[in-house]
């Protein structure tokens, strides 16, 4: 593709040089570190929440509204959400990137949360409350120990989520701030560069990583699920 | 309320939306130190009666009575009751001592004490050396003596048992019960015990209340729940059994298929249609001379203690035989019985006269095994 | 009552969540429609979706999307079905779905570098005889792309339902005389429909509203539902007009969810 004159440090060197690119790649990590740790607080408690609804219909209805995110066109999600933060005066930004990003990943972790609640025996609970376990008990010893493999791979896929997202940002970023994926298309549409391959080589070292760091953790999961008690 | 009660059921109705009541207000009392069996078909109501005790559900109508105290609204976590659930419910998050420690640690009790208390709960169910093992490490038996454990170890003053036997094999159940009642004996707190399985019932309670269709049925030892069933459906659940229709000519003589037979029953009005039952194994094979009763061997199974045979009458009505001797099949035999076999079972009669009814002959003293408590 | 409270509490995020951004962006979408571009209240926005203009737009969009869904199937389905017969099956569908984890622009870029004039593809194209050719910025090279990207997403859920079928099934078949192309038609891929479903449903909607690949590798010559919101939105700044495209998109997406809507059957 290019001449190959052996390898070199130096795209690295110029991108490490580049602050301006620096700020960007802080700029992404901090978003995506954000964004996962509230997503997964609010997923957590989303699932909870539909876990907890009484009636099948109310569950059902949460399911839905939970999952319109997760099958809406990215175009649509940055166009709403760009009217959205015009509308209530959120300055396009750092802060408009990182609620996006929020927004989106909550229904992931909440689907990825649920399930474990699901598996849980419901005479779980109603053995710790027979204990003495108040509520606040039950869902400090009980549930969230029980759940939290599920949590981890919910904040893990946020995270990839975040790290992957171009469409959304792209609608909401504004001037000013930029993610690694939002400076890499701006590159590219400029045409090839060594510089973006650099960059494409780093994002794809920390994508490698986190997919491999989420497939150990449903290979623990899987391994955990066969613990549950057993079953008539 | 007497001292040696200690839950005692008003009247209690429970029941979920507009459907029929899962329990129609039932009442009972149930005393301090005994084994107590709820037995029933799925769906009969008896894990709802344990729900209620646990403090899971809160009943519809009616009051709960515990220790002279009412606790309708009482939450699970503030009674005095702990739980053996049929999945034992074991977290899987934390290990067999942890397991244990689990209610000592939500009452905050001292460390060394927890430690003194949990070893000493698992050498009570025989697994003294566990502590630290894994609960996926533990087989289903271990499991079942870990949720024992987890449940004594509070001291509670009840113990409830849903169906905790149901998910082993055979053989380790049978070994279960033995060491179950064994516990019950050695804890002296009040067990209360819910199974499907008559047998499991029959052999290990001190009171078995049978429960269908959300009422009880008929309470009583297990004697004379087997030996007195007070309708149809106790005669059919518990235990095998034939039953006909006939009539009670007078005190004493009963009619059923087409012939006078003496018996122990009386109090009933002249000719007034009853049910009988004979228990299959109460049935002697002899020849059709010397048999009160002429039927044809229709089928036969070995089953290992014994064989058990159906035969037929010339109406056609089914007579299941318990013999340790072999009958040939198609053959013309005679079925002897004793008259204490008869049992008689008035149609559509409530317990309470039930038991009456029974009292009078207690009173005459004309035989000696009827018991009612 | 304390738990009661706690519990509405915890529920409470989760619904202003739903209410802030699940409902009322859509409301947003539609209320904005209604607005031309000076702002003013009317339905211009729509008759102008109608015009020739944007049904062209709108039917070449379809076509497209169309036709990178049956490329897309055509090769996934018969992939998934020899996957099913690998002997390491697992490890196979592993390797085909990490493409699917390496983000989307990094493919593109990839691609670019492929297909451009001192490509591999074009040097490929030199030793075979075929000379250098315009690759990039064709509609070729995006529906290519297009097709590489989809793929692992359609391969998984036809995997999947290929995997759980029941072989004795098959076995069934062939044993009460069914041919191996009859088994194939009458019993394994009706069992296997709702796997091709949910398939169609990943790959058809996002190939309607793609638009970073459009621009990248399509060069302007491909214009989807989707490019044409990202122009209207961020180029025009012609929001109402953006937004009445953007309501047909979610109208017909939710027309598609419902013909490939998948309801679960026993066997």
């Amino acid at each position: 593709m290019f001449d190959f004159k052996g390898f070199s440090m130096q795209w690295y060197r110029e991108l490490f040089h580049d602050t301006r690119m620096l700020i960007i790649v802080l700029n992404t990590i901090i978003v995506a570190l954000l964004s996962a740790l509230f997503s997964t607080i609010f997923g957590m408690l989303g699932a909870l929440a539909i876990y907890n609804a009484k009636k099948r219909q109310t569950k059902n209805m949460l399911l839905s509204l939970n999952n319109v995110l997760i099958v809406s066109p990215d175009v649509i999600i940055g166009a709403s959400f760009l009217i959205l933060f015009t509308i209530a005066g959120v300055k396009l930004g750092f802060y408009s990137v990182l609620l996006s990003h929020i927004a989106f990943s909550i229904p992931i972790v909440v689907l990825m949360v649920l399930p474990k609640l699901m598996e849980m025996s419901p005479s779980l609970i109603d053995a710790a409350r027979d204990l003495g376990a108040n509520s606040w008990d039950v869902l400090t010893k009980v549930i969230i120990p029980f759940i939290s493999p599920g949590i981890f791979a919910g904040f893990f896929m946020a995270l990839t989520y975040s790290l992957d997202d171009f469409s959304v940002t792209f609608f909401v970023t504004g001037n000013g701030f930029s993610t690694l994926s939002v400076e890499i298309y701006s590159l590219a549409r400029r045409g090839i560069s060594l510089n973006i391959n650099a960059l494409s080589a780093l994002l794809f070292l920390v994508t490698l990583l986190l997919v491999v760091i989420y497939h150990f953790i449903t290979l623990r999961n899987n391994k955990a699920s066969g613990l549950g008690v057993q079953k008539r | 309320m007497n001292v040696a009660s200690i839950i005692q059921f008003k009247n209690v109705t429970k029941r979920f939306g507009n459907n029929p009541p899962v329990l129609d207000n039932v009442s009972f009392t149930l005393e301090r130190g005994k084994f107590y069996t709820l037995l029933g078909p799925s769906g009969c109501g008896k894990t709802t009666i344990l729900r209620l005790i646990a403090g899971f559900t809160e009943p519809s109508e009616g009051e709960i009575w515990f220790n002279g105290q009412k606790i309708n609204h009482l939450p699970a976590n503030k009674r005095q009751v702990n739980t053996v659930f049929q999945d034992y419910a074991l977290f899987p998050h934390l290990n067999v001592f942890e397991n244990v420690a689990f209610g000592l640690r939500i009452k905050k009790v001292k460390k060394t004490e927890i430690e003194a208390k949990v070893k000493q709960a698992l050498s009570f169910v025989n697994l003294d050396g566990y502590e630290y093992r894994e609960i996926r490490e533990m087989s289903g038996g271990q499991r079942q003596r870990v949720a024992i454990a987890r449940a004594i170890v509070n001291k509670p003053e009840m113990i409830l048992l849903d169906e905790p036997l149901s998910a082993l094999d055979l053989k380790l159940r049978t070994e279960m019960q033995y060491e179950l009642r064994e516990l019950q004996r050695r804890l002296g707190i009040t067990f209360v015990f819910v199974t499907h399985d008559q047998e499991e019932a029959l052999a290990m309670s001190d009171e078995i209340f049978v429960i269908n269709n959300g009422k009880i049925q008929q309470s009583g030892t297990p004697t004379d729940i087997y030996d007195e069933p007070i309708n149809r459906f106790v005669a059919d659940f518990i235990g095998e059994s034939n039953i006909v229709e006939g009539k009670m000519v007078e005190d004493y003589l009963v009619e059923f298929v087409g012939k006078k037979f003496e018996c122990d029953d009386k109090g009933f009005n002249a000719n007034e249609p009853v049910e009988i039952v004979i228990r299959p194994e109460d049935l002697e094979i002899t020849t059709p001379e010397l048999g009160r009763l002429q039927v044809r061997v229709d089928s036969q199974l070995f089953r290992g203690v014994h064989y058990e045979i159906c035969c037929y009458d010339k109406d056609d009505n089914e007579w299941l035989v318990h013999s340790t001797k072999k009958a040939k099949v198609g053959k013309e035999i005679g079925l002897s019985f004793d008259r204490e076999a008869i049992h008689v079972m008035r149609l559509g009669e409530t317990e309470e006269e039930f038991d009456r009814r029974l009292e009078t002959y207690a009173d005459k003293g004309d035989s000696a095994q009827w018991k009612v408590n | 009552m304390e738990s009661k409270l706690s519990r509405n509490l915890y529920s409470f995020s989760y619904f202003l969540w739903i209410v802030i951004f699940v409902i009322l962006p859509i409301l947003l979408i539609v209320y904005y429609s209604l607005f031309d571009i000076e702002g003013n209240f009317s339905f211009v926005n729509y008759q102008k979706f109608f015009t020739a203009v944007y049904l062209k737009m709108t039917l070449s969009s379809f076509w497209y999307a169309f036709l990178i869904t049956v490329i897309t199937f055509l090769i996934a389905y018969p992939t998934a079905y020899l996957l099913t017969k690998t002997k390491h099956k697992q490890f196979w569908l592993l390797l085909i779905i990490v493409p699917s984890w390496i983000n989307l622009l990094l493919k593109a870029y990839a691609f670019l570098g492929i297909f451009g004039t001192y490509g591999v593809a074009n040097s490929f194209l030199k030793i075979i005889g075929m000379g250098e050719q315009q690759i990039l910025f064709t509609d070729f090279s995006f529906v290519f792309v297009s097709v590489y990207i989809f793929i692992p997403f359609m391969i998984l859920p036809i995997f999947n339902s290929l995997n759980e079928l029941n072989p004795t099934l098959l076995d069934a078949a062939r044993d009460l005389g069914a041919s191996a192309w009859t088994a194939f038609y009458r019993v394994i891929f009706p069992l296997t429909i709702d796997g091709v479903k949910s398939g169609w449903q990943v790959t058809f909607i996002p190939a309607l509203s793609l638009f970073m690949l459009t621009r990248l590798i399509a060069g302007n010559k491909v214009i989807t539902l989707g490019t044409a919101i990202e122009q209207q939105f961020l180029v025009t700044q012609d929001w109402g007009m953006g937004s009445t495209i953007a309501v047909f998109l979610i109208l017909i997406m939710i027309l598609f969810m419902f013909l490939t809507n998948t309801r679960k059957r026993g066997v």
